[in-house]
């Protein structure tokens, strides 16, 4: 998958076109073989754009930020990052008319060492569902393929309750609390967060495991239903942690117990916990 | 640092026995924020309360809690005894230690003790958290909407008019007086519908209080108790009203002929018309659909007669704006349509009539003067079979419930032919007889003695045809034989079912309704006339099927509710409300999507201080908001707080056990 | 879409950790106002005993109950939460009651997941007539904690009452 071309020629000609203002992609990062985001505004510049299966970062993050507000963009989007841009619009948090989005129909992005990450292997929804103009030209179309469970998560639910606490217990001990979680995700865009210290501090005590469990539990159910899978919080985890079980579990439990469709499918259906059915599971209930 | 008083109530004997009051007491000494701890014998009693007072001043409290009975009990009068003392009445918590510790642990003291000192704890914790709230006043616009002039709008809009209150009524069809305008005689009085109905009629007219808007109907509502702004569309009439003396000049003139709905189609009225002669306002519409000058552009025959000039064809569609501040819907009821009754023939026997088409027929000023007759050849019928709970209790065919009216009008009707047909007779297939109703029963039995009318308990099977009679099958199931009756004519007691607009009416005005398409009460038993939305009510057949007199109580409740809401310049709301803070608020609209009440809109606030570029921000209309608190646990920045029920209050209450 | 998921997690029935001989549960009860603590009322007054483990906490509506109420209990004070409403169609407020049962499927699953036993937090409807069933209601959770043993897996460390 390299697409390094046709990005380069499309941003040239929206910059030429006075379309946008800024174009967001992908750059290396100078030094190694991986790709960092790029911001560019010059139309000179656009030949620092690549774009290959390294190209991992979900960009819709960087709508949300100050130095992309309220300016004309164009950016590039794989499958699940077109998932987190229409959230973002249905939530009113980015304009349209601002945005030319350029799709890739996405064929998987590595890790670090080179392997397809595990939530491409998984991916429903590899072709974009909104973008103005596709990078190869075809329309997509194809019809989504049935929903996967994640190995992973079929990993944990085997283990007994007893299992599954440690497991946890050693997950939440790991965090130290640093955020990046919250920073890397698009849909994480309150001005007053749930896992911010000084909201937390008051009831959850200080940088504990304690805390840990409180913080990502409540974080992770403020993404149940609205989750795309693009795993940036995994990626900036500077512990590592296997975050994106929280939220496939609720991701599963809501499309199974509700037949929601996955976040960010449709443009306008809002996560699932802002709508409810007379028919929801209520066996559950005393 | 707070100064938290608790009081714990002996209850006399309820909570002393079971709880140990002076170790609750004890225990809450403990606790930093308690500077004062006492119990009583009956913290109620006004000498009780006058402890709080006291100790409200002396220790300088900044919260009060009391454990005693449930908060559903005496949290009101604690709150009164707290601003007597001049303390902010929500600055109380009540503990709940006699239904949830006393009540329930009568075999486990120590238990029940331990408990109720937890239950302390919380309270205290809670009220440390708890603010200053203060009554919300919404200024109200003393004007009310009565959407339907049926006899139920009649009845509310000259209850509220009679408080001067001005009314706004606005009527669909020409004419006000709905469905009782067509009936002959009432159940079970037998009085004149037409004698007691048109003298309302006129008073609607001439009262000062009531702008009469007929041949209208309401396009919007916006706004919330107190302060709806309403959207009236006044369809053209063609007729100016105001130089109009109805004389009747033009519609004697009128060549073209239409079935006439007053008479449920069995003469004609002309394209230009008022609906029957005692018409409120007494004044013709030009029928836009039949009217040959308005189709074709040919006639114009009522124009050239009419010596004042009133017709004009050039009229339109006009729309009003009122401000309105409660709103009573009585949009009435129609008749279900018998077709699925494919067996009885209905559609191809013309002898089979349903009940308001005979009641037209018995009126006086029906199209038959009066006399009822068959449709396929004229004659007077001499067997009349009635048969009711068509529609009504028929899951398979019609509907699940019952109709409630059909059972006294069609008792009514056997009555009417007794009267009216000399040598009649009338059989009644039914299921049941219900007359639940006062002098109802009396009338009944009454009737059927006589009338000598035959009562067959079964339903109809078939009708058939043979030579000029109808013959009807049925069952007669109390001697468990099928009974074939020779009949003139039939009458089907059809099933009351809503006007097909109510769903359309409800989403517009924001309120509830059911399977049906009868409209949602807030409560079945204890707010029969409310619905959920604050300052729209409900009368007559919106809301169920309804005899008239059920239909005149409903109908003065709501203006009883109407003129309490107008009681005062403004409304007192409880303070328990949702607030934005604007400063967190992400502007999502996730709250907007849950709430139940349409109370969230947006607003558009600048970015930062002094920023020209703006954001878009929740924003509760305080006047509409309930205090559910569906859009705080929706809220993921915590930008929204119900006050008394804060985060931090039900965190304080969490962690302090 | 359809699919093969598959989300029944495995349970125990073993106590998590032993209990001490006098050691009794605390269960937070987090209920509405006009169906359930009503309902609670009734049991009182209809002197109807229940074990004397639950603390109740009132809320107008169980859609005011945010799923993090349920991890701070667990995580602080309690060994269990009941969370009770009304009946689904007689909610005070229309509708409040069906945001909320979606957050609880979610929230009981998520504990589960993480190793938490799913009669750690229950649900129940409770109408305000019946003050028999909260009764019951409240035995069945305090028994079900009892049997599961205490809590105290993050709270020791830190939690300073």
């Amino acid at each position: 998958m390299d697409y390094t071309n046709q990005i380069r020629e499309i941003a040239s000609k929206l910059f030429a076109e006075g379309k946008i203002d800024v174009f967001v992609g992908y750059r290396m990062t100078g030094f190694d073989e991986n790709q960092v985001p790029a911001l560019i505004r010059d139309p000179n510049e656009v030949s620092k754009l690549v774009f290959t299966d390294k190209s991992v970062f979900n960009l819709t993050n960087y709508l949300k930020q100050d130095h992309t507000r309220n300016k004309r963009i164009g950016m590039v989007v794989k499958g699940c990052d077109s998932r987190a841009l229409n959230l973002l619009l249905t939530e009113s948090q980015v304009k349209r008319e601002n945005l030319h989005i350029v799709g890739i129909p996405c064929k998987g992005v590595v890790d670090e060492n080179g392997n397809k990450m595990q939530n491409c292997i998984e991916c429903i929804f590899p072709n974009p569902v909104v973008f103005d103009e596709m990078v190869d030209g075809t329309p997509t179309g194809s019809e989504a393929p049935p929903y996967q469970v994640n190995t992973d998560i079929q990993n944990i639910a085997a283990m007994d309750l007893v299992e599954r606490r440690a497991y946890f217990e050693e997950v939440f001990e790991s965090c130290i609390r640093c955020n990046a979680c919250r920073h890397s995700c698009p849909m994480c865009y309150c001005a007053k967060c749930c896992i911010d210290q000084e909201t937390s501090t008051l009831y959850h005590g200080a940088n504990t495991t304690s805390s840990a469990f409180h913080a990502l539990m409540t974080w992770s159910l403020h993404l149940a239903g609205r989750c795309v899978d693009c795993r940036n919080c995994e990626k900036a985890c500077p512990s590592h942690l296997p975050l994106h079980l929280l939220h496939k579990w609720n991701e599963q439990v809501i499309y199974e117990n509700f037949q929601e469709h996955l976040a960010g499918v449709h443009e306008g259906d809002r996560g699932a916990f802002y709508k409810y059915s007379m028919k929801d599971p209520d066996d559950f209930i005393m | 640092m707070a100064r938290v008083g608790v009081f714990v109530c002996f209850c006399g004997a309820n909570i002393a026995d079971f709880v140990d009051v002076p170790a609750v007491v004890e225990e809450a000494k403990r606790i930093r924020e308690v500077k004062f701890a006492i119990d009583y014998k009956y913290m109620c009693s006004d000498p009780g309360q006058q402890q709080i007072r006291d100790a409200i001043v002396q220790h300088r409290l900044t919260s009060i809690v009391v454990a005693a009975c449930s908060p559903r009990m005496h949290e009101k009068t604690f709150r009164k005894a707290l601003s007597d003392a001049g303390m902010n009445p929500y600055l109380l918590e009540v503990a709940n230690i006699r239904e949830h510790s006393s009540w329930v642990h009568q075999k486990d003291k120590k238990a029940a003790t331990a408990k109720a000192a937890d239950l302390v704890r919380m309270a205290v914790a809670k009220s440390i958290a708890n603010e200053q709230l203060h009554e919300i006043s919404v200024p109200v616009t003393k004007r009310a909407l009565v959407i339907g002039g049926g006899i139920a709008g009649i009845q509310a809009a000259l209850d509220i008019a009679d408080a001067r209150i001005p009314v706004v009524l606005v009527e669909k069809s020409p004419s006000i007086g709905g469905k009782m305008a067509q009936l002959d005689e009432t159940f079970p009085t037998l009085d004149c519908s037409q004698c007691i109905l048109t003298p309302k009629m006129v008073d609607v007219a001439s009262h000062p209080y009531i702008e009469l808007i007929p041949y209208a109907e309401v396009l919007e509502l916006d706004g919330f108790v107190g302060n709806y702004k309403a959207k009236i569309k006044k369809k053209a009439s063609y007729v100016n009203f105001k130089t109009c003396t109805g004389c009747g000049a033009c519609w004697q003139k009128c060549p073209v002929k239409v079935p006439n709905e007053y008479n449920m189609g069995i003469d004609k009225r002309k394209a230009i018309y008022t609906p029957f002669p005692q018409a409120v306002p007494n004044k013709p519409v030009i029928d836009a659909r039949y009217c040959t000058m308005l189709t074709k552009g040919k006639c114009g025959i009522c124009s050239k007669v009419c010596e004042k000039g009133s017709i004009d064809y050039k009229m339109q569609d006009e729309i009003i704006e009122r401000e309105i501040g409660a709103v009573v819907v009585a949009t009435g009821y129609d008749l279900w349509d018998p077709k699925p009754y494919e067996e009885y023939g209905v559609g191809r026997f013309k002898d089979i009539i349903t009940s308001l088409e005979f009641e037209r027929m018995v009126s006086a000023n029906g199209p038959t003067n009066g006399v009822p007759v068959r449709p396929s050849d004229g004659k007077v019928p001499k067997n009349v079979v009635f048969i009711k709970c068509i529609g009504s209790r028929d899951e398979a065919k019609g509907i699940e419930y019952c109709s409630k009216i059909c059972c006294m009008y069609t008792t009514k009707h056997t009555i009417l032919l007794h009267h009216k047909v000399h040598g009649s007779h009338s059989y009644v297939f039914y299921m049941d007889i219900r007359a639940a109703g006062k002098g109802y029963e009396e009338f009944v039995k009454k009737a059927q003695v006589d009338t000598g009318a035959t009562y067959l308990r079964g339903r109809v099977s078939k009708i058939y045809k043979k030579g000029d009679k109808l013959m009807v099958r049925g069952e007669d199931a109390q001697i468990g034989q099928v009974v074939e009756v020779e009949a003139d004519l039939v009458v089907l007691a059809t099933a009351v079912v809503p006007n097909k607009d109510n769903p359309d009416l409800a989403r517009l005005l924001g309120v509830s309704y059911d399977k049906y398409g009868y409209m949602s009460e807030a409560h079945p038993k204890l707010r029969p006339v409310e619905t959920a939305k604050a300052g729209i009510f409900l009368a007559g057949c919106t809301q169920a099927p309804k005899d008239i007199p059920d239909t005149v109580a409903q109908a003065s409740a709501c203006a009883a509710k109407v003129c309490g809401i107008f009681a005062g310049d403004t409304m007192k709301k409880d303070p328990m409300i949702s607030t934005v803070n604007k400063e967190f608020c992400s502007g999502c609209q996730n709250c907007v999507t849950v709430c139940p009440y349409g109370a969230i809109v947006t607003e558009e606030v600048p970015m930062g201080h002094g920023s020209k570029e703006m954001r878009t921000v929740a924003k509760i209309n305080e006047g509409v908001c309930q205090g559910c608190g569906s859009c705080v646990a929706v809220c993921r920045s915590m930008a929204i707080s119900l006050a008394g029920f804060t985060d931090p209050q039900i965190i304080n209450e969490i962690v302090s056990i | 879409m359809e699919a093969a998921v598959n989300n029944q997690l495995v349970s125990i029935e073993k106590p998590e950790i032993v209990a001490p001989p006098d050691w009794e549960p605390v269960i937070i009860g987090i209920l509405c106002n006009w169906c359930s603590y009503a309902g609670s009322d009734l049991t009182g007054t209809s002197r109807i005993q229940y074990p004397p483990n639950i603390r109740i906490i009132r809320v107008p509506c169980s859609s005011r109950v945010d799923p993090w109420f349920l991890i701070k209990s667990l995580q602080t004070t309690a060994d269990g939460v009941l969370v009770s409403g009304c009946h689904p169609g007689d909610c005070h407020y229309i509708s409040g009651n069906y945001y909320a049962r979606r957050r609880f499927l979610v929230t009981k699953k998520l504990l589960n997941f993480v190793g938490f036993h799913e009669n750690r937090v229950q649900f129940s409807w409770v109408s305000a007539a019946e003050g028999p069933k909260f009764a019951k209601v409240v035995a069945k959770v305090t028994e079900d904690i009892k049997k599961l043993g205490p809590l105290h897996l993050y709270k020791k460390e830190n939690f300073e009452k």
